[in-house]
Order: structure tokens, then sequence, then C-alpha cells
């Protein structure tokens, strides 16, 4: 006698409806403003950034490092019921799985807006540098979205024993690629802000924070305009997992800080840059990444934590704050030169230097993040993604 | 109408041979082979007293308090020659000038930076494409044809020797050097000892001399070949007291700078 194993109906959406196609309409129309930065930037180079030779790095790395994240994150929670046999996360498997393929397109337009020689860009393919970690992660990337296609074919033939093995291997490979992604930074020896072994697993936590900040409120809107019924209780769950993640990354940035200002060659400019309104580095650390991460957890455990707003404005105040941590993370290192003459009380030049990202590096990262949701919308529309009913599958039950 | 299996296939299909294009590509093994270059290993010895007498007497003779707006005979024939745009905006002149003191009242000492030429380069660590590569003669060179702008090298270089050009140069040169390589937006640039002019000298049986070392008035930099022991620059190191810059990172560059004179 077999065990009657819980079958879930994928369907596709109608996405016939005006709102749909609205909602389809603003995503395609802030990827053209995106498009017409990039055209400009293009034509014009990289001057019409905020960037400068002592902040070499802004916004778009810092995108870049985000939607890597985001796009790991998403398939750990696609792989949720695979890997850890979370079978009541199976209605998320389809869509996360899409949702991190999209996303890591997203991280690769980020990569290909943000270097300043797009027309030698095939050269990442051909000229491999085994010393560099960014060249092993241009690898991880394009292999990453190999894995995500492949992890969402086996789903779609319905391959158990398949679909768990590569799910397996997917989380494996998503830790390794968002491991790299923070090694490019961390690995960075000549900059004591960028210079931690700590960055790699912190990435990690990061990416399952915001993967997890964008995927629930993307459900929730979801599931409500294409009418489905869903179990507030699982995405809860999920939030419960976020709200993990972001005390883990508390705890991380008190470690680290605590480490950056005990050293004394750095503690001072770790103070300039946590206390100084020099940059607006200041406020992006407080209010951005601190704040809302407070914020969110204050809001995670209220008595209304359970309310499908207040699940909402946390996760999206999560998916701020990681990307507020990923800025944190690129431009203060930059922003306060380094010590070529350690030694000397005076140095001169010594400029602090504030970055102010142009309105082209908005209009492009905005317009990467449209173009992914705009992945998804069409994707939802025409693969079997979402399912009937999003709602816990009893053991036993079966759907035809 | 493409089923969704073969859609999904062929996209499948399409990465999977970019990525393992990219893997082969691992395998590749170049052939190693020495030229005549091999007989050098150039380095700079920058005599910081001198370096700072002439600095200091330029800022008194032109009135000038901020370090960054004196432009020594250095700065000015090395820009010229290496097609160094000049822009209000950025600052993209190969060498740098710092003013240093122990106190606030202190004399100041006064170093010219630029690219070290590091003997473990972390620049060339760190390049995507190899574009950033280190010749025999231990010059780090730039590809520009295979530079793709990311900067890496310019995060990760521990000395800020490396420019990007954010602005297309040739709106910005007013004259052309052609022997010089002349770049476009969108790649980065640092000193390379002026190998054009080092390399054609070598050539010529000429003692080779970067632009910065021949139009010093005070004979402060020192440039030669490291690998011949009877070199003025080994002779130097052999004898002075010389400072590296960031030491402890261990890159280890081939420009030292003299603090003590003789």
């Amino acid at each position: 006698m077999g065990v009657e194993v819980p079958k879930i109906d994928f369907k596709k959406i109608d996405g016939s409806s005006p709102g749909y196609y609205a909602i389809c309409a603003i995503w395609l129309i802030i990827c053209l403003i995106g498009v017409y930065a990039y055209y400009l930037q293009w034509i014009h180079g990289e001057q019409l950034t905020g960037l400068n030779n002592q902040v070499p790095w802004g916004f778009g790395i810092a995108a870049v490092c985000y939607l890597i994240g985001a796009s790991a994150g998403s398939l750990i929670v696609s792989a949720l019921s695979g890997v850890f046999e979370k079978e009541e996360f199976k209605i998320f498997s389809r869509s996360a799985a899409f949702f991190a393929a999209a996303m890591i397109v997203a991280a690769m337009g980020a990569i290909f807006t943000d270097i300043g020689n797009p027309a030698n860009s095939i050269n990442f393919l051909i000229h491999f540098n085994p010393t560099s970690i960014f060249s092993w992660n241009a690898f991880l990337y394009s292999s990453y979205f190999v894995v995500c296609v492949v992890y969402l074919l086996a789903q779609f033939e319905d391959k158990k024993f398949l679909t768990r093995c590569i799910a397996v291997f997917a989380v494996g490979w998503a830790v390794l690629v968002h491991s790299g992604t923070g090694g490019i930074v961390g690995f960075v020896y000549s900059n004591d802000f960028y210079h931690s072994s700590l960055t790699p697993p912190l990435f990690i936590v990061s990416a399952i924070a915001s993967g997890l900040g964008l995927l629930i409120p993307t459900y929730i809107l979801t599931f409500k305009w294409t009418k489905r019924e869903y179990d507030l209780d699982l995405l809860w769950t999920l939030t419960k997992i976020m709200g993990a993640m972001v005390i883990l990354l508390i705890y991380c940035f008190i470690v680290e800080g605590f480490e950056k200002g005990y050293m004394p060659a750095s503690h001072e400019a770790f103070l300039r840059m946590i206390t100084s309104p020099e940059t607006p580095e200041v406020y992006v650390y407080w209010i951005g990444q601190i704040g809302l991460m407070l914020l969110a957890l204050a809001i995670m455990l209220s008595p209304f934590r359970k309310r499908e707003w207040a699940i909402m404005t946390a996760s999206l105040l999560v998916a701020v704050a990681v990307f507020c941590e990923r800025y944190t993370l690129i431009v203060p290192g930059l922003s306060y030169p380094y010590e070529i003459l350690p030694g000397y009380e005076v140095v001169k030049p010594f400029h602090i230097v504030p970055y102010y990202p142009s309105w082209t590096e908005w209009a492009i990262v905005l317009g990467l993040f449209a173009g992914a949701y705009l992945a998804y919308c069409i994707g939802i529309k025409i693969f079997a993604l979402l399912p009937e009913k999003a709602v816990k599958i009893e053991k036993g039950e079966v759907r035809k | 109408m493409i089923s969704r299996r073969k859609f999904l296939v062929l996209v499948t299909a399409g990465a999977a041979t970019i990525a393992t294009g990219k893997a082969l590509s691992l395998g590749e093994e170049k052939e190693k082979y020495t030229s005549e270059l091999s007989e050098y290993k150039w380095g700079m010895v920058i005599d910081v007293d001198k370096c700072t007498k002439c600095v200091t007497e330029i800022m008194k003779k032109e009135g000038i308090d901020d370090i960054e707006k004196v432009r020594p005979p250095c700065i000015v024939e090395c820009d010229k020659a290496n097609n160094v745009p000049q822009s209000d905006k950025y600052y993209y002149s190969l060498i740098r000038l710092y003013m240093v003191k122990e106190t606030e009242d202190a004399n100041p000492l006064v170093f010219p930076v630029m690219c070290q030429e590091c003997e473990h380069p972390a620049c060339v660590e760190v390049c995507l494409t190899q574009a950033s590569y280190k010749r025999e003669d231990g010059i780090i060179v730039i590809d520009l044809h295979r530079c793709i702008g990311c900067r890496y090298c310019m995060i990760a270089c521990p000395y800020n020797a490396r420019r990007f050009l954010w602005e297309d140069p040739k709106e910005l040169l007013k004259v052309v050097n052609p022997e010089a390589p002349v770049r476009k937006h969108g790649v980065v640039m640092k000193c390379e000892f002026c190998l054009w002019k080092i390399d054609r000298e070598r050539a010529e049986n000429k003692e080779p001399k970067p632009v910065c070392v021949e139009a010093c008035p005070y004979n402060a930099l020192i440039f030669g070949n490291l690998k011949d022991p009877n070199s003025e620059i080994s002779k130097i190191l052999k004898t002075s007291k010389v400072l590296t810059l960031r030491a402890y990172l261990g890159t280890n560059p081939k420009v030292k700078y003299k603090l003590w004179g003789d």
C-alpha cells in the first residue's frame, strides 16, 4: 500500500484583466526609463554618475550585491521543500526559483551597466583570471542561472527525485555564489573597511533576509490580486525566518563594528562614518540599515505581527534595510580615504568624499528591479508557477 | 508555438554553453617563454628631501597653499607625454603629491605617489579579464582592449594609483602624443613608467628614463634596472635607507622613498 503524496496544482494566471496590464505597463515604463538612462551613460560615459576616482564603486555595485543576494535568498526559499523536507513550502518552490533566475539576470544586468567599457564585456568569458574572485563569480553567476532553470525544469516535469537532488545542489551553489560575492568585497586587503572574513557569511544571511523581504509581499499581493486562496500562517513562518536573519545580521554588525572600532588605525574612520554627517552614509547607516531593521523587528514582535499589513510592512522594511546595508558596505570604505602614508599626524590631501548617486544610477538600478518584476509578471502568465491554492496541504490529501 | 519544455531546454542549453565555454577556458595553458625583457626589473627611488624642496619652492613662489594645486615639472610633463586629460571635475594625473607632517607645525615632507609597480600587485590579482598584467620587466600594464572598466583594480590598489576615465579624454587633450596610448572613456589608466618611451630607448641602446625622471630639475627620481648590480638604483638601495609604502601588505613595491640624505 503506497503512501499518498500531497500533490499541488500549479496553474498559470489568467492575466487578462486591466489591472494585470497596468502593473506590467508600470514595470515596463520604469524599465524604459532605465534603458534611456543607460543609453545616456553609454554615450556620455560614467561622468553621469556621482562616482569619482576616490569612490569608483557606488549604487550600481550595491545593487549587484543586493540582486545576487535576493536571488540566492529566493532559491533557498524555493528549496525549502526539497532540501529541508518542508512540504508545506512546496507551493512556493516554482515561483521562487523563477524569481531567483530573474534576479540573477538583473544582477548580471547591474554588472553590465556599471562597467565603463561594455563593448569589451565579452572578455569576461574569454580571459579568465584564476586569482580574481570576481572572475570566478562571473562563472558562478552564469552557471547559477543554468542551475535555476534546470531546477525549474525538473519541477515542471514533476521528477521528484531529480528535483530533490537539484534542490540540494542549487542551495549549495547559491551559498557558493553569494559567499563569492561577499569575497569580492571582503578579500580586498588594502581597505580596512572592506577587509573582513565575516563578509561572505554575512552576505548569506543578508541574502535570505532580502530574498524573503521581497518574496513575502510579492506573494501576498500576487495571491490577493489573482484571487487565490492563501494561508497567512505559511507567510508568517517565512516572516519568522526573516526575523531570525535580521537578528543575526544585527549581531554581525555589532561584532564587525567592534572589530573595526577596536583597531586604533581604523576606529577614527569608523566612528566618523557612523557619527559624522559629512557624508550621507551616516543617515543610510542609522536610519536605513539599523533603524529599518529594528522597526521591522518591532513590527514582527508587536501584537499585530500576524496581520497581513504587518507582515508586508516588515518584509518591505527588511528588503530596503538590506539594500542600505549593501550600500554602507561598499561606499563608506571609499568615501573615507585609507592611509597611504600611515604614521603621520597630518596628511594632505585628505578628503572625505561624499557620494550621491545620480538620477541615471537610480534609474538604471530601478529599471533592473522593474525588469525582474516584469519577468515575474510575464512568467506567472506563461508558466504554471503559482499554486491554485496557497494553503498548507495535509499528508494524505490528494488533489486532482 | 514553441512548447514550454522546448523553451526551457533552449534557454538552459544556451546558458550552459556560455558557462561551459567559460569553464573550458580555465584549462587553457599559455605557452611560457621569456624575452629580453626578463633581463630587466625596473624600479625607482624617490628622494623625498629633494621633492619636498622642489614643491615647497613652487608653493612659495606661486603663493599656493593647497598641495593639490601644485604642479611640479614631473607632473606637468608626465600628463603631456602620456595623454592625460586635464579636467576640472576629476583628478587624472598619474602622479599625486602627498604632504605629511609629524605635527601641524613640523617641517613638511612631500611624497609623489604613482603606481608602485608592485612585485605582488593586488590589481593584477583581482583583474577579471587579465587586462592588468605584469610584464617580464616588472611593469604593470593595462591592456586597453581587454579592460572592461569594472574598476575592481582601483578598489584593490593599496596606493590609490589608478584613474578611471569618466569623461572622453579626446575632448580634454590639448596636444596628443602619438607615441603614447590615447585612451577612450570607460577604461582605467595608471603610470606605466612610460613604457612606450623606455622600450624605444632600450631598443636604441640608450639609458631608458621615464618622462618624470627627465623632467625633474633636482634629479630626485632615480630610475633603473634592479637586476643590474651596477645600476645607480641598485647602488642606492645597497647604501641608503629607504621607505616602502604600506610594506606590511606584502605587495612589495618597486618604487622606494629615500627619506634621509647621503
